[in-house]
């Protein structure tokens, strides 16, 4: 490669941090948006079904199968250190505090930005690439609050219940490890579980969640909706969307759990 | 009435609408031809006030279109149909729902309504029974036709037609032809109609407007558009390859 000049490698990084900008420009202004359209509601019903039906429903399976095994995966992985120190009454604990605080929150958020976000900015730039965003301006629709607010409301919420749900299966599937693995029985892991997790451990994963989704829901939709340049515009979109959020959601976590603690 | 004035457009440094000042005067039908690229269908989105011109003024009906928000367009919008040339229809709807859906918003109408009227269209462009399907499961001149009758549905007094008939057998494009005639003889309409076929869109526009590179090069009637004496015009009039 050849080597670039000062002066080039300094208008290149100032093109790179002027797109970032511009990205993290728009995605402001469309949150802002978007909470505008929310007081008051402003959003098309029949939408708002159709996304909370496609985005939670669909979902839920991948969601109970990964938090399943996440939970398993707590237990597998404390299981010898319980045993070497006899500390079965900790076992629910262990798994527990880590998955509500932390690796809940992120695996389904990781899972979400992947799933439902990618697919959100495909449908998005699909729908601007053919024209269909411009269609619906012509017919004097609001493409935020007939595309956009409906999509907000069923990801972040979505996001929301399915953390909860998760946080059960994952407990389940951590209960049902331990009995298998260490001969812990589920009542003994479960008394460890209500004695030492509390409702702020748990409260402090559900706002982790709740921020993910907003962040998803943002930054799938802005990527989508500037997409330009035909198919390979939106396999670019999905990109730049998917790693996007998976950024954003390690950065949030990362302010989130040092504020918080 | 559309009055354009000094409209300009650039795509990077590349100035892709050049001074552009146009008048289509209130129910008149308009015939905006020119080769690929020239800007015609980027003309009429800006005339439909979906991208925004870098400088000039477009007026719809006295209301100045540049510059304005989304919430003020949606009263000029009311007034404009559009059929786009790449379909643009909704693909989570149904044949139905894309058509049904500009009376669906407008309000005040029943279901029963406006599936009487939805079946109407689609006769009238030769579609029965594709109620039901999706616009994946059409072929491109049958998306074509239920664009066009999205276009038409809500009856609306301003209509862009961005290439019509593009796709279509000689026969059905003949059909298309014959709607926008009918709703150009039946007065009020004021329309721009852009397509590549010269021999059809002769009898059915009131005048002509021929692009290039962004520039309009010729407007006139039928008659002064086949008196000129310019190569260019005459050339591509008559679809004549220049040599
Ligand atoms: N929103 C836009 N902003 C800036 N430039 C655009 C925009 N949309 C299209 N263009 C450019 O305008 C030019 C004219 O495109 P346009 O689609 O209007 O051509 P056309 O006359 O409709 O051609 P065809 O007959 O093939 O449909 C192209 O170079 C295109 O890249
Ligand atoms: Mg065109």
């Amino acid at each position: 490669m050849q080597a670039l000049s000062p002066s080039k490698l300094l208008s290149r990084f100032g093109a790179a941090f002027m797109a970032i900008a511009l990205d993290v420009g728009g995605m402001a202004v469309l949150l802002y948006q978007i909470l505008r359209c929310l007081v008051p509601p402003r959003l098309d019903g029949m939408e708002t079904w159709r996304n909370l039906y496609k985005v939670g429903v669909k979902s839920a399976p991948i969601v109970v199968v990964t938090a399943m095994l996440t939970g398993a995966i707590m237990v597998i992985q404390s299981g010898a250190l319980v045993a070497q120190f006899d500390a079965f009454g900790l076992l629910g604990w262990g798994a527990a505090f880590a998955t509500l605080r932390e690796v809940g929150p992120i695996m389904i958020g990781l899972m979400f930005s992947g799933r439902v976000g990618a697919n959100n900015t495909a449908e998005l730039g699909t729908m601007k690439v053919t024209d269909q965003i411009d269609a619906l301006r012509a017919l004097a629709i609001d493409p935020i609050t007939y595309l956009l607010v409906p999509r907000f409301i069923a990801i972040v919420l979505m996001m929301f219940l399915l953390t909860i749900v998760g946080d059960l299966t994952a407990l389940v599937g951590g209960a049902y490890t331990g009995q298998v693995l260490l001969g812990v029985s589920p009542s003994l892991f479960a008394s460890s579980v209500i004695e030492y997790i509390t409702l702020e451990d748990l409260f402090n994963g559900l706002f982790k969640a709740f921020t993910f989704g907003i962040a998803i829901a943002v930054v799938s939709s802005h990527y989508g909706m500037t997409t330009s340049g035909g198919a390979v515009g939106v396999g670019r979109s999905v990109n730049n969307s998917v790693v996007a959020s998976a950024v954003l959601i390690f950065v949030l976590d990362y302010f989130i759990t040092s504020i918080l603690h | 009435m559309i009055r354009i004035a000094e409209v300009y457009k650039y795509r990077g440094h590349e100035c892709v609408i050049n001074g552009v000042n146009l008048v289509i005067p209130q129910g008149t039908q308009v015939g905006l031809i020119g080769p690929g690229g020239a800007g015609k269908s980027l003309l009429m989105k800006i005339c439909a006030g979906l991208v925004r011109p870098d400088s000039g003024s477009v007026l719809i009906d006295g209301t100045e279109v540049v510059g304005i928000g989304d919430v003020e367009m949606t009263s000029v919008r009311s007034k404009i149909g559009m059929l786009f040339q790449n379909y643009a229809l909704f693909d989570f709807m149904t044949v139905e729902e894309n058509i049904g859906f500009p009376l669906r918003q407008l309000g005040g109408r029943t279901e029963e309504e406006i599936r009487d009227e939805v079946n109407r269209l689609l006769l009238a462009v030769d579609l029965p029974n594709t109620q039901k399907l999706f616009p994946n499961e059409l072929s491109g001149g049958m998306k074509k036709r239920v664009t066009f009758a999205r276009a038409v549905i809500a009856n609306p007094p301003i209509l862009f037609y961005d290439d019509p008939t593009a796709g279509l057998d000689p026969v059905t494009s003949g059909k298309i032809f014959a709607l926008l005639e009918e709703r150009r003889a039946r007065g009020g309409t004021t329309s721009i109609v852009v397509s590549h076929d010269i021999l059809g869109m002769r009898d059915i526009c009131d005048s002509f407007v021929l692009m290039d590179h962004g520039r309009i090069v010729f407007s006139g009637t039928r008659e002064q558009i086949e008196a000129s004496t310019r190569p260019f015009v005459g050339q591509f009039w008559r679809g004549e390859a220049d040599d």
